[in-house]
């Protein structure tokens, strides 16, 4: 069931899109072949079973695998292969799915780090809007992450991210390791929420039943290839989605 | 009680040389995460380097400030043709340290190779000599531990107070998220090692100011106190360096007036052993502790 | 691991008993033994669990520092004029005779030697080594005495390393500290990083060729007029850009490592540097330092332990653990007033709770709750600052991490810690306790000691594997799996371990829903057969469906425990988990 571009978002352009990519690592192809796009103020989410290339596919799009074919667009300009620190700049945010903080630096460092383009003065006022969204890490700023654990840290990282107010969120499933609130939180008052206010989300989740429900449009990755592509509601409603996931999971995990 | 108090200026003296050059192996250690044997040979070079500008008859604070700047460009590119590709071909750790070993030799014997094995002098450079609590000092000693002080004060600050210092912090911790900020961490890594680079050459000719005549080896043998200090003050840790270079300067002079100068080694030598079986991250690295909690 | 210290420290003392004119056997006896001591003192520096960095450089330093010590040492050897005249081991015979005798003698040695070489590294207890060398704090989690496995490396890379210096001593007839440099320790590194780590066959091509055509190919070229010795410091030049050019283009070397897959043991290969024992009868000192296999003081057991908990694909029809050693329904763990504080931050503050036999007990809580730590200190890998853990009636507060999980007390890790250069099947295999291949046995008897119960775990491994649905992953590097899959390895991995009480941190994150079924169904299983759980998870759905009992941690104190229905219902709970 091929899709075109222009339903995938929902009629606008997409910020940020996937033409034929093929990515992985040395040798190794993870990806084959994936068109993926991501409109502003849309929020998509790519679920598959463990092992699908879900990270690598991310990482190809931020310049941190080796894309061998295809090409990344950012707002209609083909950005393959560009540094992630360029992509930074330009408006991508991204929070990786482990390393995902500065161990050795205080909260209050990272977040300042996160707003390393921003003066001074832009930074404090985007420093206390991005506690008002954490409030939990507002007692924690000197703390040395290092000493934190998985759940404060993730905050940090999401938070970290949200510093540079990026236009384009890119997140390697943001709430492992997040208590069942914070998972709330996360995913719908942060992800639905900026996608909302006209960002463009990119979301790998394997929470996928509660990502699918705030998403609005879901991509299933299956051995590195799109399986699935359609409104998130209509993946989430299938009668054949579990079994497609479930299926699809069980040819990749290997049972002979 | 004079031969002690006489060794313990000396041993400030030479304290302050071995901080001088324990704080870039420090910072390049602990900001690049690369084990770099090559330092010493690099203040082999600055100490040749050195000698020739002072041949154009240049005044040899001059030269030493001349000297850091090429030995600091030298470190950038010494990273960038031969560091850098190793780690993006995802050299192991051990791979990467026989890399600067090999490195090492092969600096030290094309110096061998250009100057030939003799020994060298700075000449005369001490100047008059200054007394300070029956401490005697030379001008050039003053000069040295003064120099050492202002660059360690600098260092810190930079280190903890700078958004660049934050960002190089930050780099080593994690390339990655740095990146994701926006933060050009080649440029970073480049700056680290410029700066660690620049205290290289001038500790490199600090050290042949300091000493009667020097060869090729002169760098190679200094490794192991500017080790001892690092480690004794803690990685990455500018204060900590400078403390551990006093520390191993004043105990391997002692040692050496009272029992053998052969033993100065060996005291440095010690101290590193026993702080690594006391407090592995050193005197001064109360952030740092965390990263093992992290893990667990 | 580098044993580049102990080796040129060594390579110097044996010397020195050489040279005390005792019989040819017992000298290079003596000479190992000397030296391996030596070695496990070095090792000593490294019982501190410091980072790779920190123990490679010791070991440089420490090479450099032990040949200026005997440099100064004038009492002991003379200092650098050194030991001359040191007898001919084989003083009977003269000219020639005496050189290729001298040869056939190192030659024997050296074919000895490697043959026992090779007994250490192949095999489950080479895999233990090299699953230290991946990550030690999987290894302790897994009941390895890391100190101990460490220690014996250094000890026996010493006696290699201390048997190729008094070998050169002997040929040369004399030893001063000047023979052994830091530019011939890069003479050794070349040979190993040409010949490739991690492949004995390929570092005695090294040894070889590096020594042989490079620092004696040199003397044969002519001297330049006016500069002695320039050709020499080119040859030192050449070899150190030898190094670099290889670590660049042919970081493999030139046999390259094979990957060991999950081939019948005996065809294992391994990747962990396995120095071979060559010292090259030339007058260029290259004694080998040996990172050796060696034996784990475990006891030798019985094939497989009765009351070892098995898993088998279809039915999980465990044996119970607990015949005599306790009754359903008892505290296998009881955690009294835990607290502990890291800076100023009180992270657990006077926790105190229980698990029953046969149990899963749930531990939730807010995030920063203190849950990890308390797991953490439970396990060995944080010391309480105050308050008791006890394990089967034991007090175990003060027990080292490793022994708890020999008694069964085993953890998983938040992040996935695998051993990322060994198999999926390998990181299994590494973690069943009481191994025969892991013995001292095992290295004197060789592979039919340990064959037949090597067999029969591998079958066990490979049924866990299939319960998995990961038996397509057995031969493929854990360092290559999926986060998700590293996670199921963590859990794999510490069911192989025979736990009695088992502590998962979080096992459910970042698994797929198939999977995360298949793991509720595998606790559901295990509990039936006995083993108890402690469960720190946020995914309340799964800790509903698993948990009899549930423990509620805030701010480092247990909040309220009870049924998940009950806590459902507690304000306070429900004001705790939203205000996280």
């Amino acid at each position: 069931m091929p899709t075109s571009s222009a339903e995938r978002t929902g009629g606008g352009g997409s910020a940020l899109a996937t033409r034929g990519l093929v990515a992985g690592y040395g040798d190794v192809v993870v990806v084959h072949g994936v068109d993926l796009d991501v409109a502003e103020g849309r929020l998509v989410t790519v679920v598959g079973p463990n092992g699908a290339g879900k990270s690598t596919l991310l990482k190809a799009i931020l310049g941190l695998s080796r894309v061998m074919d295809g090409h990344v667009v950012l707002d209609g300009d083909d950005v393959t292969g560009q540094p992630l620190e360029l992509l930074a700049r330009r408006g991508i945010g991204y929070v990786p799915q482990v390393d995902d903080v500065f161990e050795t630096l205080r909260v209050s460092e990272n977040l300042e780090m996160g707003g390393y383009l921003l003066d001074k003065s832009e930074r404090a006022a985007r420093v206390d809007e991005v506690l008002e969204i954490f409030p939990a890490l507002k007692p924690k700023m000197r703390r040395y992450l290092g000493t934190m654990s998985g759940g404060e840290r993730k905050m940090t990282a999401v938070a970290r991210a949200l510093m540079l107010a990026p236009r384009v969120l890119v997140l390697d499933e943001p709430t492992a390791g997040l208590s069942p609130a914070l998972t709330r939180v996360v995913l719908e008052e942060q992800a639905r929420a900026l996608a909302s206010h006209g960002k463009a989300v990119l979301l790998v989740e394997q929470k996928a039943h509660a990502a699918l429900e705030i998403s609005d449009w879901a991509y299933v990755l299956v051995r590195g290839a799109v399986a699935k592509s359609a409104p998130a509601r209509e993946v989430l409603a299938d009668p054949d989605m579990a079994e497609i996931f479930l299926g699809a999971a069980v040819r990749d995990g290997g049972v002979k | 009680m004079k031969l002690l108090i006489e060794a313990i200026g000396f041993g400030i003296a030479t304290g302050a040389v071995i901080a001088l050059g324990a704080v870039g192996f420090s910072v390049q250690f602990g900001i690049s995460n690369v084990l770099n044997i090559t330092y010493g040979s690099m203040m082999t070079l600055a100490a040749f380097v050195g000698y020739a500008f002072l041949q154009l008859n240049v005044n040899v604070w001059i030269v030493m400030a001349i000297t850091s700047a090429v030995i600091g460009v030298a470190s950038v590119v010494f990273n960038r043709i031969l560091l850098e590709p190793l780690k993006r071909r995802g050299t192991s750790f051990v791979g990467i340290i026989i890399a600067t070993v090999s490195a090492a030799i092969v600096l030290q014997y094309a110096i061998v190779v250009f100057v030939g094995a003799t020994a060298h002098s700075f000449g005369e450079q001490s100047g008059r000599t200054l007394t300070v609590l029956d401490l005697v000092f030379t001008t050039s000693q003053v000069i040295i531990i003064c120099t050492t002080v202002a660059l360690m004060v600098g260092f810190h600050l930079l280190l903890t107070r700078t958004k660049i210092g934050r960002a190089m912090r930050a780099t080593s911790t994690n390339r990655t998220v740095a990146r994701a900020c926006g933060i050009r961490t080649e440029r970073i890594i480049d700056f680290t090692w410029l700066l660690s680079g620049a205290m290289c050459g001038a500790a490199g000719v600090a050290l042949a100011i300091t000493t009667v005549s020097f060869d090729f080896t002169l760098g190679s043998t200094f490794l192991i106190y500017m080790i001892a200090a690092a480690v004794l003050g803690g990685i990455g840790q500018p204060y900590g360096a400078m403390v551990g270079g006093l520390v191993v300067g004043i105990a391997s002079q002692v040692a050496g007036a009272y029992w053998s100068p052969a033993y100065q080694d060996v005291i440095a030598f010690v101290i590193l052993i026993i702080m690594l079986l006391v407090r592995p991250r050193g005197l001064f690295s109360a952030g740092a502790v965390t990263r093992r909690l992290a893990n667990t | 691991m580098l044993t580049l210290g102990s080796s040129s420290a060594n390579g110097a003392f044996q010397s020195y008993i050489l040279g005390s004119r005792l019989p040819i056997v017992v000298a290079l006896l003596a000479a190992m033994v000397v030296s391996g001591v030596l070695g496990c003192v070095v090792g000593v520096t490294g019982l501190k669990r410091l980072r790779q960095d920190y123990q490679a450089m010791i070991m440089l330093v420490v090479s450099i520092m032990a040949t200026t010590v005997i440099g100064a040492d004038q009492a002991i050897v003379n200092g650098n004029a050194g030991l001359s005249l040191i007898p001919n081991p084989l003083a009977s015979l003269n000219g020639s005779a005496r050189s290729w005798g001298y040869v056939a003698l190192v030659a024997v040695v050296c074919v000895v030697a490697y043959a026992f070489l090779r007994r250490f590294t192949r095999g489950p207890l080479g895999r233990s080594l090299r699953a230290m060398r991946d990550d030690e704090d999987a290894a302790v989690a897994i009941g390895k005495n890391v100190v101990a496995m460490r220690l014996m490396v250094q000890g026996v890379g010493g006696a290699y390393a201390g048997l190729s210096g008094a070998l050169l001593a002997g040929f040369i007839g004399g030893w001063s500290p000047s023979s052994w440099q830091y530019v011939e320790t890069l003479a050794l590194l070349t040979a190993i990083i040409v010949g490739g780590i991690g492949n004995d066959g390929g570092v005695l091509l090294g040894t070889v060729i590096v020594p042989v055509l490079i620092l004696q190919g040199v003397q044969f070229l002519p001297q330049i007029s006016g500069h002695p010795g320039l050709v020499e410091d080119f040859g030192w030049m050449i070899l150190g850009l030898l190094t670099i050019a290889f670590i660049f283009v042919r970081s493999q070397g030139l046999v390259p490592e094979r990957r060991s897959g999950s081939r019948p043991p005996g065809s294992r290969d391994l990747d962990a540097p396995a120095f071979a024992p060559v010292p090259v009868p030339v007058p260029v000192p290259v004694p080998v330092p040996v990172p050796a296999r060696v034996p784990v003081p475990v006891p030798v057991a019985a094939p497989v332990p009765a009351r070892v908990p098995r898993v088998s694909a279809r039915v999980l029809d465990r044996t119970p653990p607990v015949p005599a050693e306790g009754v359903q329904g008892e505290d296998i763990l009881v955690v009294r007033d835990l607290v502990r504080n890291f800076g100023g931050v009180r992270a657990v503050d006077g926790a105190t709770f229980a698990v029953r036999r046969g149990s899963i007990t749930g531990l939730i809580g807010p995030n920063g709750a203190g849950k990890s730590t308390v797991l953490g200190i439970v396990s060995g890998f944080i010391p309480a600052s105050s308050g008791s853990v006890r394990f089967e009636g034991t007090e175990v507060t003060d027990v080292a991490a490793y022994r708890r999980a020999r008694r069964g007390l085993v953890r998983t890790f938040q992040l996935p810690h695998e051993f990322g250069r060994l198999t999926t099947i390998e990181n299994l295999l590494a973690a069943v306790p009481r191994q025969r291949g892991e013995t001292a046995m095992s290295v004197l008897a060789g592979t039919r000691y340990w064959r037949a119960q090597e067999r029969e775990l591998t079958e066990r491994a490979e049924q866990l594997l299939e319960m998995f649905a990961m038996g397509e992953k057995a031969g493929d590097l854990a360092r290559e799996l999926s986060g998700g899959q590293k996670r199921m390895l963590e859990v794999m991995r510490a069911l192989m371990v025979e736990p009695k009480l088992l502590l998962l941190d979080e096992p459910m994150a970042g698994l797929s829903p198939m999977l995360s079924e298949r793991l509720e169904r595998v606790c559901t299983e295990m509990r039936a057969g006995g083993l108890s759980i402690l469960f720190v998870e946020h995914e309340l759905g799964a800790v509903e469906r698993l948990c009899d009992h549930v423990v509620v941690m805030a701010q480092g104190k247990v909040l309220s425990q009870g049924s998940m229905a009950d806590l459902r219902a507690n304000k306070e709970v429900q004001d705790a988990y939203i205000v996280g």
